[in-house]
Parts: structure tokens; C-alpha cells; sequence
């Protein structure tokens, strides 16, 4: 009993080795000063020679020449992929299940590229090596015996960690006739609520770190869906059933949201919300300026650097993957500008520490 | 070199047809050193706009493919999904055919049909910049597909160039020479022939004195024979009139 | 002008991935009937026998007006591209983001500059 009262007291028995070895993992992620040396690159190579002397080490070596960024982008995805999986395999409970759930996000997203192969009749064994590993799953290997929607619905899915938000909201028949977009906004809407749930069940750090990162997820999706559904087939009513509804704004900006038409709209809405009032008014449409969205990242970093400095609370995890993910979106955002040689906006990166 | 001409019976009839035929040719090449001039000119417009296109081009594909990069940067790797989400064109080319000195330039031309697949593509990460990055491909497909009209009409035109310049050249040189050659082998047969006449004319004369000669040698003789008598004896040849004998009034 | 072929044709594209994800989001993918694709993404795995079997593919369809390739990947063709001399389907080539386009490889540009320099001459 104590121990759902207090589960900060008992975090270290299970789970202190971990969260130490991630804490390590901080001192890998990129400094202001390595962003600073890496922007001066000339080439993929120059880019390569750099990323040598931080912790990433010689991750490229065995990479034939010439670089290209996709490589890169591969081997990033890789290297967090061997940390993670390193901390997988050496949780205990629920630390296991937390992690679980942050591969989920990912394994929408594998689940949605599946789909759309399957609907268009795609070689299905074409696509396995193209999904993202951290989101692989068991039957993930006997997909390729789906040959239709339906079959894959009822063979493969159901199956899956994720088939509670298929059994939910989603049933054989909208696999066809559904845009493949809603399907994959509504499984994560799906998802983040119940991510939220089971975090708040963990109680004390971890519930209000994480409750707070989820929170804010599920609110800049709202916000992101709204606006970018604005002169589209999208219904207002089906709108509305993408918010994710375990955000601050529900349920009184949700409802609000619901009904916005435009650009002002929403932002009268974010306007009730001291924090996201803040985003929107940094926010312009002018080039230079930084977009919502990127205002959006910079307050995401900004929190997860936050919840990683918590100690004895699972949200240190999820920070972890998450700050590491836009690590790794700055670094090939940083080597497409090498590469393509338009170093105008090669700044734009999100720095973390 | 002499034997490379048009086979006819050398006659003042066939030099004036080859005279018209050379006529023909003639206008028949300035003609078509006319069109190939024409599209000479042509050809070379088009050139120079292909090369300022593909110019273009590359600056526009460059920022196309930047906004790429930034799309990903705001929504992660959506390449895949939309690599697998394709059912039907939505952007088609139409092609028309241009009317240039007589030569069919296809034209290039694309429209919308139906309606975007990708229309939701990163609704709830990067929709924005997604938008961006599919107004500056469509950009640069406009762009393309304009510079494949350009190039189409390229092709086609050297194509239709070259035949042209080769028939140029065919009646400049080949053409016309041996109707030249022709019409010089009727000419110099022409006067071969009334040289010969002329020889034959002299060659005959020439015997005509000598069997006079011969014939008044040997009257002379017979005459100092004493075979003839008379001088004034009437030769039946030389008697220019009989006197009628039937028909007397 | 007339108006022939009514039914539009289609563009086709063999290029990497970002290229094939730029020119499918501008709208121009289409799978046929018998499910075939008028694009290829070429990666690092890709055989130059496919990109080959492809293009030529692509030259036999009907249904295909343009086809726009990679400069890069142009290169590992060539001479399959410089025995191409009608003028149906155009063949374009375009940079891809990390090689700038160069002129100078290109097969039309190519003829022209043959052309150009002989005609400049006289």
C-alpha cells in the first residue's frame, strides 16, 4: 500500500540501475557546442569527422562513401534503438509495461504503413524492413500471410498490443473505406489515453510527470489537427473525434475547438490557456518566423528536459526517447542543409542541453 | 563520274524537259533552305529556352527538395507512407500538337483530375509544411512539364532539321549536278551529233568533187579515144528537161 | 492546334526516395490495372539491371508522356537513355538534393552542344 502511496521510496530497488544508466545516457546528448562545430561542416564527411569526437562516436565508420543523409538517418534511428532496447531488456515490471507503451506510438505507425501496402496489394515483405524497429512486434513476421484488409484485421491485428484501440473505434469495414490518415489519428488518440491512464494509475512522480508530457501531447495534436484540417474533406464532427481527450483543453477547448473555422479561431481558444497563448502569439506565417508547430517543439523540449530532471519517476524514459528522437531530426535536419548546401535556415535546430 | 546521269535518249526534246527539271530543283531548294532556316530558328529558340529552364529548373527542384527536408524535419519520415498510398494520378499531362512550317510539335500540357490522396498527409505533425512541399512540387512539375514540351519539340525538330538538311543537300548536291551532268551530255551529244552531220555533209562533198573529177578524167579520155564524138553529146543525167512526149499540147 | 490522345498520360519517376516522395505528394503517382507503379524508388540495393528493366518498361508503356529521372541515376544508364531518340516519351533529367544539376551530362544538352558549336562554326 505504501508503495502506490509512495512509489518514489521504492523506485530505486527495481528500477535504479536503469534510470542511472540513462542519466549516463545524458551526458551523449549533443551540447550547444557540438550543434555550433556541426553547422560548419562542409560536407556529409566534415559532418561525420564531428560526430566522432561527441559520444556518438564511429557510428559511420563502416559506411561507404560517399554519406548520404539517409544513412545517417538510419544509423541514428539504430543507435537508440540498441539503447532502448537495452533498457528493455533489463526492466522489471511496470517499468517494462511503461516502456511497452512508448513503442506503441511507434507501432501505430508501422500498423498504418502495413495497412495502406495491404490496400494497395504492396508486397508486403517490401514493407517489414522499411517499419520503424522500435515499433516491430511478433506478428509483425506473420503479416505477409494477409493478403486482404479484412484478413489482416482478423488474423494479424487483433492480435497485436494495439487491438483494444482497433476493437474500439475502428472495425474491418473502415479499414477500406477510412482515410488511412483518421485511422492512424484515431488509434493514437486511442493510445494516448490510455497511456495517460496508465500513468496515472502508477501514481506519485511518475503519474505527474507524465500526465503532464501526455497532457501536452494530446493538446498540440488537438490544436495541429484543427488547423491543419481547415480546407479539407474533413467533417467537423470527425474532427472532433480525433481530440485526444486527455489534455488540458478538455473538455471546454475540445468543445471549443470542435467548432473553429479558422486560423483566429483556434486561437481564440488557445487564448483561455495561459501557456498555449504564449505559443500561438510567439507564433507567425512571415519565413523567418517560427512557425506554431516549431514553437510547439521548442516547448516540448523545453518540458521533457524538464520531466528528464525529475528523479525516481519513469518519465525520465520517455524524455529520454523523446529528446533523443529530436536529436536525431536535428542532426539529419543539420546534414540535409550540408547536403543540399542551403545553409540559410541550417539554425532552425532545436538545441537541448 | 559521267556515267551518274538521268538515262535519256539524248534529243533537243529532252533537254528542254531536263531544263525544267533543273528549273524545279532549283526553286524546289531555295524552298527548302527556306524552311530549314526556318527551323533552324526555331530549333535554336527552343534551345536557348531549354537551357534557361533547366536552369530554372534546377533552382526550383533544389527548393522543392529543401522543403522536403523541412517537412521531415517537422513530421518525422512520412516517405514511405506516401510511397505506399498511391492509387490514381491526380496530375496528367495532356499532349496538343503545334503547327511549326509544316512540322507537328507536340505540346505538353497538365491538368488536375480527381482528387488528392495525400490530403490528410501529416494531419497532426507538419500538415503545413506538407502543403508547402506539395505547391513547390507541383511547381516544379509545371516546370518539368513545360521543359518536356520543350524538349519533345527538340527531338522532333532536329529530327525534321535533319531530314530536311539532308534533302538540302541531296538536291544541292546530288540532284542537281546530274541534272547539270545531264543536261551538259545532251548538249555536248547535241553538238556531237551536228558536228558529225557537218563532217558528213564535207565528207560527202568532198566525194561528190572527186567522182566528178573522175567521171570528167575519164570523159576527156574517151574523148581523145575518140570514143565519143561529139562533145555536145546529150547525157540522159545531165539533160535538165526532156521534152514531153505523151502529154504535148 | 489540335487535340489529340484525350485521355491524359501519366509522368513517371525513377529516382531516390525524397525525390519519388516530392513528385507522389505533388500528385503524380498512379498504380494501373495490373497493379504496377509508374515510379522506382532507387536506393543503394537497387540493381542497375532493374533501373534498366524499368526504364524500359516505362519507354513501352503507352500511357507514359514524361519520364523524369535522377541525374545520378541517369549516369548509370546512359547509354540506354542516348539510344532513346523519340521524342515520345520525354525523358527529363533532374538533379536530385544532393547533386546539383549539371549540364554537361545531360543527353539532350549534349546533342545540342554538337550541334550548336558545328552550326556556330560556319
Amino acid at each position: 500500500m505504501s508503495a502506490y502511496m509512495m512509489p518514489e521510496m521504492y523506485f530505486n530497488i527495481d528500477h535504479g540501475y536503469l534510470e542511472g544508466l540513462v542519466r549516463g545516457f545524458k551526458g551523449g546528448i549533443l551540447k550547444q557546442a557540438d550543434y555550433l562545430n556541426l553547422v560548419q561542416c562542409e560536407s556529409l564527411d566534415d559532418l561525420k569527422l564531428h560526430l566522432q569526437s561527441t559520444d556518438y562516436g564511429n557510428f559511420l565508420a563502416n559506411e561507404p562513401s560517399p554519406l548520404t543523409v539517409s544513412v545517417i538517418d538510419d544509423k541514428l534511428k539504430e543507435k537508440l534503438v540498441i539503447e532502448f532496447q537495452h533498457l528493455r531488456n533489463h526492466c522489471l515490471e511496470p517499468l517494462a509495461t511503461f516502456l511497452d507503451y512508448i513503442t506503441y506510438s511507434y507501432m501505430i505507425d508501422n500498423i498504418i504503413l502495413l495497412i495502406t501496402g495491404t490496400l494497395h496489394q504492396r508486397p508486403i515483405n517490401e514493407l517489414i524492413p522499411k517499419c520503424h524497429p522500435l515499433g516491430s512486434f511478433e506478428q509483425m513476421e506473420a503479416i505477409h500471410i494477409a493478403a486482404t484488409p479484412a484478413e489482416l484485421y482478423n488474423a494479424v491485428l487483433v492480435d497485436t498490443p494495439l487491438a483494444p484501440y482497433f476493437i474500439d473505434c475502428i472495425s474491418e469495414q473502415d479499414l477500406d473505406e477510412m482515410n488511412i490518415e483518421i485511422i492512424r489519428n484515431t488509434l493514437y488518440k486511442a493510445y494516448l489515453e490510455d497511456f495517460y491512464s496508465f500513468c496515472s494509475e502508477l501514481g506519485g512522480a511518475t503519474a505527474e510527470v507524465m500526465c503532464d508530457a501526455l497532457s501536452f501531447e494530446a493538446d498540440r495534436r488537438a490544436f495541429i489537427i484543427t488547423i491543419n484540417s481547415f480546407g479539407t474533406e474533413l467533417t467537423k464532427d470527425d474532427r472532433s473525434k480525433l481530440y485526444p481527450r486527455c489534455g488540458k483543453l478538455n473538455p471546454y477547448g475540445l468543445s471549443q475547438l470542435g467548432r473553429a473555422d479558422d486560423y483566429d479561431q483556434v486561437r481564440a481558444v488557445a487564448d483561455i490557456y495561459g501557456e498555449y497563448k504564449e505559443l500561438f502569439e510567439g507564433a507567425g506565417t512571415n519565413p523567418g518566423d517560427k512557425t506554431l508547430e516549431d514553437k510547439f517543439f521548442d516547448r516540448e523540449v523545453q518540458l521533457m528536459k524538464n520531466s528528464f530532471m525529475q528523479q525516481f519517476q519513469m518519465g525520465t524514459f520517455y524524455s529520454y526517447v523523446k529528446l533523443k528522437e529530436q536529436e536525431n531530426r536535428n542532426i539529419v535536419w543539420i546534414a540535409e542543409c550540408v547536403a543540399q548546401r542551403h545553409r540559410a535556415k541550417i539554425d532552425s535546430y532545436i538545441p537541448i542541453f | 563520274m559521267s556515267s551518274d546521269r538521268i538515262n535519256v535518249f539524248p534529243s533537243r526534246m529532252a533537254l528542254t524537259i531536263m531544263k525544267a527539271r533543273l528549273k524545279g530543283a532549283q526553286k524546289g531548294h531555295s524552298l527548302l533552305k527556306k524552311k530549314a532556316d526556318a527551323l533552324t530558328l526555331r530549333f535554336r529558340m527552343i534551345l536557348k529556352k531549354i537551357i534557361e529552364t533547366k536552369v530554372r529548373m534546377g533552382e526550383v527542384m533544389r527548393e522543392a527538395a529543401f522543403s522536403l527536408a523541412e517537412a521531415k524535419f517537422t513530421s518525422g519520415d512520412f516517405g514511405h507512407i506516401v510511397l505506399q498510398n498511391v492509387n490514381k494520378a491526380q496530375l496528367k499531362v495532356r499532349s496538343k500538337k503545334e503547327n511549326v512550317a509544316g512540322v507537328q510539335l507536340p505540346v505538353f500540357e497538365h491538368y488536375l483530375d480527381g482528387s488528392d490522396s495525400y490530403e490528410l498527409t501529416g494531419l497532426s505533425r507538419g500538415g503545413q509544411q506538407i502543403d508547402r512541399l506539395k505547391k513547390n512540387y507541383a511547381t516544379a512539375i509545371k516546370l518539368l512539364v513545360e521543359l518536356a514540351s520543350l524538349q519533345t519539340s527538340f527531338v522532333t525538330l532536329d529530327e525534321v532539321i535533319k531530314i530536311t538538311n539532308r534533302r538540302v543537300n541531296a538536291i544541292e548536291h546530288v540532284i542537281i549536278p546530274r541534272i547539270e551532268r545531264t543536261l551538259a551530255y545532251i548538249t555536248t551529244e547535241l553538238d556531237e551529233r551536228e558536228r558529225e552531220e557537218f563532217y558528213r555533209l564535207k565528207k560527202i562533198q568532198e566525194k561528190k568533187k572527186k567522182m566528178k573529177v573522175a567521171a570528167e578524167e575519164k570523159l576527156r579520155e574517151r574523148k581523145a579515144r575518140g570514143e565519143i564524138s561529139r562533145e555536145d553529146a546529150a547525157n540522159l543525167l545531165e539533160e535538165g528537161r526532156d521534152e514531153d512526149l505523151l502529154f504535148t499540147d | 492546334m489540335s487535340h489529340s490522345g484525350v485521355k491524359g498520360k501519366l509522368i513517371a519517376v525513377i529516382g531516390d526516395e525524397d525525390t519519388c516522395t516530392g513528385f507522389l505528394l505533388g500528385g503524380v503517382g498512379e498504380l494501373n490495372k495490373k497493379r504496377e507503379p509508374n515510379f522506382l524508388v532507387v536506393d543503394k540495393n537497387t540493381s542497375r539491371h532493374d533501373i534498366e528493366e524499368t526504364f524500359r518498361g516505362f519507354l513501352k508503356r503507352d500511357d507514359i508522356a514524361i519520364i523524369l529521372i535522377n541525374q545520378t541515376i541517369a549516369e548509370e544508364i546512359r547509354f540506354v537513355i542516348d539510344t532513346h531518340n523519340e521524342p515520345l516519351p520525354a525523358v527529363l533529367e533532374i538533379p536530385s538534393k544532393d547533386a546539383p544539376y549539371d549540364a554537361s551530362k545531360d543527353s539532350i544538352l549534349r546533342r545540342a552542344k554538337g550541334m550548336f558549336s558545328s552550326e556556330d562554326m560556319r
